[in-house]
């Protein structure tokens, strides 16, 4: 296989966005281009999760090949549910290692605003079992609260743990100009106060408004390129150098622990091995906390901590930035918002600016390692990546 | 006549699948449609549960119960609650009823009393 580098990477700001769908793909890939000083590429690859069904339009990819005078570059879609982001860069970065490509374009776009809240909370339960789960009401906020209650009783997690997380990722976020949430709370606000309970009502219990990611609309863009290209462009030199995939049962009721996530437990050791690193070398870390507890659980399942010590390292501060193991320093899917089919293409973005140190105010200090865990389904389909600085 | 939840039995290793699997997860038997159909205990006590605030709109309820129960058998489920406070590990029992309806069509599951 061949080396794969990142070199050029761009971003829209997630919020609402009310301009066409292929635009938030083709924006932040005329960004990455600029950034990478290219202007063509062999093949382009858009993730996204909801175009067919929440924005009228299918066949994204042949609109935002176009809208990037990009064609005669072949193009398409990649669906892989909410891991759609790392899903595409998984099969870019395939593309370049395998010497079918040298240059291949991975953006990504969703627009979840186009519909009301409610549409879009059906849009993204459809991810569970039709028959065994969907019908009954379930939604990604209840499957989370039902695993966050077994966690609360098995490892003393409480609501303070997950409100902590919230309080970090916010933190964080006011320190990335494209975050959906510039928003300062804090803990007596969200929880201690007596208007807590209006300021941040339940969800899905135990699970409040604070603990859930909002619904965002975006867009994110990496390109990935040979050694060869990758050498000739004047950039610092990233390289990803791992990529990692597991699947597990599409019923949560039918896992053997309910509590364990063994998806991200194996795309993250593939991952791992395949960079030759171990968790412990990792400065930086992006992980999918689309539910406060997901970023504990995650951080115990990826190796970074002791099943059922996340919350711990969290107390003590050590995924802070300037802790040992910064975890989602652009304010993750909390506050950086989660529009579906991008985040895992955002993620990536976020530590390849790490690893560059181009992070300003936000920089984690040396950071030469990078990690990111996107999370599909109720944790039924996980990519994971790891990314070096190499020079 | 009662309604009921059906598992999958394999035929030639005997173990039971919910919800359906075209290839046995144990021995990996693929013949088509080697599966018997058994209906699920409705017995069993409460493995975790929520309560729902936020539903799709086919839902005109303010707020709806749902829990993951471990049957008299061994295999779980998840279903609707219909209990004012639930408590991990209590006994609970069910009726296969309406559990979502839409203009065209009617979803039929299984919701759990206190048991």
């Amino acid at each position: 296989m061949r080396e794969v580098y990142v070199v050029g990477a761009g971003i829209t700001s997630f919020t609402r966005l009310e301009y066409p769908l292929s635009e938030i793909a083709a924006y932040p890939a005329m960004l990455a281009l600029k950034d990478a000083g290219l202007s063509k590429v062999d093949h382009v690859y858009v993730a996204n999760m909801g175009a067919a069904r929440l924005n009228h339009q299918s066949g994204l990819a042949s609109a935002v090949v176009d809208t990037l005078s990009l064609t005669p570059a072949g193009a398409e879609v990649i669906e892989n549910g909410p891991a759609s982001g790392a899903s595409a860069i998984k099969t870019g970065f395939l593309a370049v290692a395998s010497g079918l490509h040298d240059v291949v374009l991975v953006t990504s776009a969703e627009r979840l605003r186009e519909v009301n809240n409610l549409e879009a909370t059906d849009f993204v339960a459809t991810l569970s079992h039709p028959l065994a789960e969907y019908i009954y009401g379930v939604t990604l906020p209840s499957l989370a609260a039902m695993f966050t209650r077994l966690y609360m009783q098995k490892y003393g997690v409480t609501e303070r743990h997950l409100a902590m997380v919230a309080v970090k990722n916010h933190d964080n976020a006011l320190l990335n100009f494209f975050a959906h949430l510039h928003e300062k709370i804090t803990l007596e606000g969200i929880l201690d106060s007596p208007e807590a309970m209006t300021n941040n009502p339940y969800v899905a219990e135990p699970l409040r408004f604070f603990d859930c990611c909002p619904v965002s609309d975006g867009g994110a863009c990496v390109i990935l390129a040979s050694a060869e290209v990758a050498k000739k462009l004047k950039k610092p030199l990233v390289r990803l150098a791992g990529v990692g995939q597991a699947t597990d049962s599409h019923c949560v009721h039918e896992r053997a622990e309910p509590t364990d996530l063994l998806a991200v437990r194996g795309a993250a050791a593939q991952a791992f091995k395949m960079a030759g690193v171990t968790p412990g070398d990792v400065d930086v870390a992006e992980l999918h906390d689309a539910f406060t507890i997901l970023e504990i659980a995650e951080s115990e399942e990826a190796g970074f901590f002791k099943k059922g010590q996340g919350h711990l390292a969290l107390e003590r501060g050590e995924t802070r930035i300037g802790g040992k193991i910064p975890i989602n320093t652009a304010g993750g899917l909390k506050a950086r918002g989660h529009p579906t089919g991008a985040t895992g293409v955002a993620q990536a973005h976020e530590i390849v600016l790490q690893l560059r140190g181009e992070a300003k105010k936000r920089q984690v200090k040396d950071a030469r390692i990078g990690f990111t865990c996107n999370f599909g389904g109720f944790g039924n389909n996980v990519v994971c990546l790891v990314f070096k600085r190499e020079d | 006549m009662a309604l009921e939840i059906y598992a999958y039995r394999c035929k030639k290793c005997g173990q039971l699948h919910y919800p359906f699997r075209m290839v046995c997860k144990k021995c990996g038997q693929n013949e088509v449609f080697e599966f018997d159909t058994v209906p699920l205990p409705k017995k069993g006590k409460l493995l975790t549960f929520t309560t729902v605030h936020n539903l799709p709109p086919d839902f005109n309820v303010a707020k709806l119960g749902l829990g993951m129960v471990e049957l008299e058998n061994g295999m779980r489920i998840t279903g609707q609650l219909k209990i004012p406070h639930p408590k991990f590990g209590m006994a609970v029992a069910g009726e296969v009823e309406i559990v979502r309806e839409a203009e065209y069509s009617k979803n039929y599951g299984m919701v759990f009393y206190p048991g």
